[in-house]
């Protein structure tokens, strides 16, 4: 054996050596592979990075003005990462409880979920954006999904709504000719999809968000335009779930199932079946909203075959409303070393041709509009009830995370038949009072 | 530097006891600095939160002494949780040990196919959970003519129906880490000296027989390591339940770790979910101690 | 001989059948959405590499590549020097101070990793190592340390302790002993460590997505689970955006997998 190493103190000294080197390699790893924050570029100009998180439907409008922000602002970079809803709300809930939180995030209207503008800015973790001009012309029946103590928190780019996403082909195949517009009309037309050997509401209740539509979609009409005030009753105590036209909701709900609309097992059933279902003509519509519009066009031949119709939770037409809620938005971290450059960035977005560019990349509503605003053929036949027919999506105004995966929960057991309509008020109303 | 000199002259006080059968701890240390690092001290300053009411973000926070273990009590939620876990855990379990020893014996045989065999059903260890769950959760399309229903002609409702959806996870974890049991049952029946089989022919044993008094008592290693990974990993399954149900429909598949999930990031209750994990980690402790215990027991040399 | 002839039959049957979802994998990845919807279970007909394609530029698995690769490859280093030489000293350690350190190892085996989550993020903000490949090599030879030792203890007990004396004797220290001597022996383990941890490290989604999340250091799985996002229901393009994300790790254990059941065969017996 090699005796210029039989030294024990030596090859001690060669093995913290060696841990040195590797404590010095990973430090020159480190350094090596950190972005520069700030590098100074040819015009003797400092760039600033940004960071962004969001979630996966926000990655199309986002590269279009990302790039197009590039190009007004070359001193600040946007690097971006996506990922699916619960992923991104893991994510950014540890930075933001470890107290580092990315420049600018997804952040969901009102309140109502762990990642909502309220509950967020009610730990002081978002930057105060009020002082921009875009914030001035929100409209008043929006500004619960973006103000909390009257102060704007978020940037969104328009609203979208709950309705049928169908296949005009489908419809021509069983002899409808104009989407219906009572409640009655709705299950007569359910009806002659059947007969036609169509699946007349594809229903794909084994992704969670999913259940919640249909409930939601039917509740406007059945709460809602019976009393505007149902939500700040609902917070005074004064008014539940069980106690009120939810009941009426998920009874309408399951007559769908009983009457055999729905495709065999809903609970078993993904979204991305219910979508390619309707998008391929099996499936005459599927209660959705309009923001995955974008997912139903891809899966089909041609996206023409798809449009949207308001389901008429009502038999009398003028009493139908509809629920059009904000989209899921982003603001900018409080406590980041560059808020200013973020907040200058979510400025960019609040002028009104980003705010368009935004709403067309997912067919949202525009939050304003102007001559060269855009609106989604598909949602046209929604706008007129926006003025004074329409209501937020209801988790956004409820006080906490817990009512909206109880509601899943209850959906899925009800269309599994392990539980009444009762049982699922209940514990909704439970779960709201907690 | 101070550290260093002393770590110098300390290994220079002891050292001719070095160079004796046991090496220095110095060989540990670095190990012991970034396991303590990375794992020890953030789970003990984690644990604290599960005595406040921390929702996961913001300043604001209480000590609640032992408030959230009494919620826990009372959860029926995380309380029926308790039971699925444990019946998920037992089936993977059981039938990922049971087909990884079928499997291992198959592909212990003289087969002209071992090598690729051994292969294709290790192949599903290395590709990612989360990923798995994608590829099954199309093969558990309900729809009679598509996937598992299409190819085996049923109409099973794999994933919607409450009372089927716990097994078809199991199912899926089970075809995904059989091959990591049939492994190391594999590296166990290689242990087993020839001579034993020779012996116990010539004694006029038969098949069953060879398997029940030789090559069981010595897989017996084997047995407790597959066992206790098992056991551990069905406890603390998540990416798998998570993806293909999100502990639904209605709450068939909701686990300890789906359940402690969405507590911290669902609900914002991030103290009341560290009291749930800290329950899982004592309860995963407590019944791998007493595996190995019992297990190492029964273990003989070959 | 004609037993022999009958087991290998139905084990290649059993093979089958356990391919059966990878066929669905490959076959639907090959396919255009009309064969999809019409022909799920079909060979793909004719097959088409169009699927791939575009989920390698829209993916933008490039870079993402890169930054697996480097942070696999660091990590599974510094694991197998760390968990090695650890292994070493508590495998030959006598007292009982260092086998209770051995139990303390395996503990981290059993915690939950939501329990330390936040306290190790603030710690890596701490160190100025979010957003740095850094920051992930060493949560992962922390977090893998546990199960890396528990491995190469167990086989390090297993060996006879007579190679190592025999260095000794030649007044070679336990240092010389353990890298001209031991480490060399261990190398089926190795071979067990290395692919168990890469598959471990190169699969990990989400703690990428906190450390890495929008520095543009993307891993394989972030971009991949980024890109499955957007294309929910067409099927072709995201199991073939899977296939790809697979495909690198799936060729490591193709290379390694002779190592991977030996280095368990001499293990067991610790």
């Amino acid at each position: 054996m090699p005796d210029l190493l039989h030294n024990a103190r030596v090859s001690r000294g060669q093995f913290l050596r060696m841990m040195g080197g590797l404590a010095a390699a990973g430090f020159v790893t480190a350094c090596s592979t950190r972005p520069e924050t700030t590098a100074s570029t040819g015009g003797g100009q400092s760039t600033t990075e940004l960071k962004f998180i969001g979630v996966a439907d926000q990655k199309a409008p986002m590269d279009e003005l990302v790039a197009a922000y590039q190009k007004v602002r070359p001193t600040v970079r946007l690097t971006t990462s996506y990922a699916p809803t619960d992923q991104v709300q893991t994510s950014i809930r540890t930075q933001l409880g470890a107290g580092n939180a990315p420049d600018l995030h997804v952040v969901f209207p009102g309140s109502g979920s762990a990642m909502s503008m309220s509950e967020i800015a009610g730990a002081g973790l978002l930057a105060d954006l009020s002082g921009q001009a875009w914030t001035r012309t929100i409209p008043e029946g929006f500004k619960p999904a973006f103000q909390a103590g009257g102060k704007t928190y978020m940037y969104s780019a328009g609203s979208s709504v709950i309705g049928a996403v169908y296949n005009k082909k489908a419809f021509e195949k069983a002899g409808i000719e104009a989407p219906p517009t009572t409640w009655s009309e709705f299950l007569a037309v359910c009806d002659k999809l059947k007969k036609a050997g169509l699946v007349p509401i594809a229903l794909g209740a084994q992704t969670p968000w999913v259940t919640q539509l249909i409930t939601y979609a039917l509740v406007p009409s059945t709460v809602y335009a019976k009393d505007p005030t149902f939500d700040d009753k609902q917070l005074a105590g004064q008014a539940s779930f069980a106690d009120s036209g939810w009941r009426q909701a998920m009874e309408m709900y399951l007559e769908l199932q009983k009457r055999g609309f729905f495709n065999d097992k809903p609970n078993g059933t993904t979204f991305e079946q219910q979508t390619s279902m309707v998008a391929t003509g099996k499936a005459g519509m599927a209660i959705q909203v309009s923001a995955v519009l974008p997912d139903f066009r891809k899966a089909a031949s041609s996206p023409d075959d798809l449009s949207m119709f308001p389901v008429p939770g009502a038999d009398d037409a003028a009493s139908v409303w509809i629920p059009a809620g904000v989209v899921v938005g982003l603001g900018a971290g409080a406590k980041g070393k560059n808020v200013e450059e973020a907040k200058a960035f979510v400025d960019f977005l609040g002028k009104q041709e980003n705010i368009n560019a935004w709403a067309k990349a997912i067919a949202a509503i525009p939050l304003t509009q102007d001559a060269s605003s855009t609106i989604d053929a598909a949602v046209q036949s929604f706008l007129p009830f926006t003025k004074d027919r329409a209501v937020p999506f209801m988790d956004q105004r409820w006080p906490n995370a817990e009512v909206q995966p109880v509601h899943f929960a209850v959906i899925q057991e009800l269309l599994a038949g392990d539980a009444t309509i009762d049982d699922a008020l209940k514990k909704m109303d439970e779960a709201y009072k907690k | 530097m101070t550290v260093l000199t002393a770590f110098r002259s300390r290994a220079r006080a002891t050292g001719r006891r070095v160079s004796a059968d046991t090496p220095s701890w110095l060989f540990a240390a670095p190990a012991l600095v970034v396991y303590a690092l990375v794992v020890l001290y953030p789970a003990v300053s984690g644990m604290v939160y599960a005595f406040t009411d921390w929702s996961g973000i913001g300043e604001d926070r209480s000590f609640v002494g032992l408030a959230n273990f009494g919620t826990l009590l009372g959860d029926e939620q995380a309380m029926g949780s308790i039971g699925n876990t444990i019946l998920l855990t037992v089936a993977v379990v059981a039938v990922q040990n049971g087909v990884g020893l079928l499997l291992a014996l198959g592909v212990n045989a003289k087969l002209k196919s071992r090598g690729l065999l051994r292969v294709i059903f290790f192949a599903p260890v290395v590709v990612s959970p989360v990923m798995v769950a994608f590829l099954w959760k199309y093969l558990f399309n309900p729809d009679p003519s598509a996937g598992l229903n299409g190819l085996l002609g049923l109409e099973v409702d794999w994933l919607g129906d409450p009372s089927v959806a716990l097994w078809s996870i199991a199912g899926m974890v089970v075809w995904q880490y059989a091959g990591y049991s049939m492994v190391i049952f594999l590296a166990g029946l290689e242990g087993v000296p020839k001579e034993l089989y020779e012996a116990a022919m010539i004694d006029g044993a038969g098949t069953w027989q060879r398997f029940r008094y030789v090559t069981w008592p010595l897989l017996a290693p084997a047995v407790t390591i597959n066992l206790m990974l098992s056991t551990i990993g069905g406890l603390k399954l998540f990416d798998q339940v998570f993806a293909a149900t999100n502990g639904g429909p209605g709450y068939a598949t909701e686990t300890l770790s789906t359940v402690l999930y969405k507590q911290a990031f669902v609900f914002g209750k991030f103290g009341y979910s560290t009291a749930i994990a800290l329950v899982l980690a004592l309860f995963v402790a407590a019944v791998s101690l007493v595996q190995v215990y019992y297990l190492r027991g029964r273990e003989v040399t070959a | 001989m004609r037993r022999t002839y009958l087991l290998e039959i139905v084990m290649i049957a059993v093979a089958v059948a356990f391919m059966f979802p990878v066929y669905i994998l490959i076959s639907l990845s090959l396919k255009d959405p009309p064969q999809i919807s019409q022909s799920p279970l079909a060979l793909p007909n004719p097959p088409t590499l169009d699927n791939f394609a575009s989920a390698w530029s829209a993916a933008a698995l490039g870079p993402s590549l890169m930054n697996s690769t480097v942070i696999t490859v660091v990590s599974l280093v510094a694991l197998i020097t760390l968990g090695s030489f650890a292994s070493y000293f508590l495998a030959r350690v006598k007292s009982g101070l260092g086998y209770g350190l051995y139990i303390l190892f395996l503990l981290g085996i059993v915690l939950p990793f939501q329990l330390g989550m936040i306290p190790l993020y603030q710690l890596v903000t701490e160190l100025g190592l979010i957003g740095t490949h850094a920051g992930l090599i060493l949560f992962y030879t922390g977090i893998q340390l546990p199960f890396t030792v528990f491995l190469y203890t167990g086989f390090i007990r297993a060996l006879p302790r007579e190679y190592a004396s025999a260095a000794q004797i030649d007044g070679a220290s336990h240092l010389v002993a353990f890298t001209r001597v031991v480490f060399p022996l261990l190398r089926p383990i190795t071979g067990t460590v290395l692919i168990l941890n890469a598959v471990f490290i190169w699969n990990d989604f989400f703690t990428p997505l906190i450390y890495l999340g929008g520095s543009g250091f993307e891993t394989i799985p972030v971009s991949v689970f980024a890109y499955v996002g957007q294309y929910v229901s067409q099927h072709g393009l995201v199991f073939a955006g899977l296939v790809l994300g697979a495909l690198p790790i799936v060729l490591v254990f193709l290379v390694l997998q002779r190592y991977v059941i030996k280095g368990f065969s001499s293990g067991l017996k610790g």
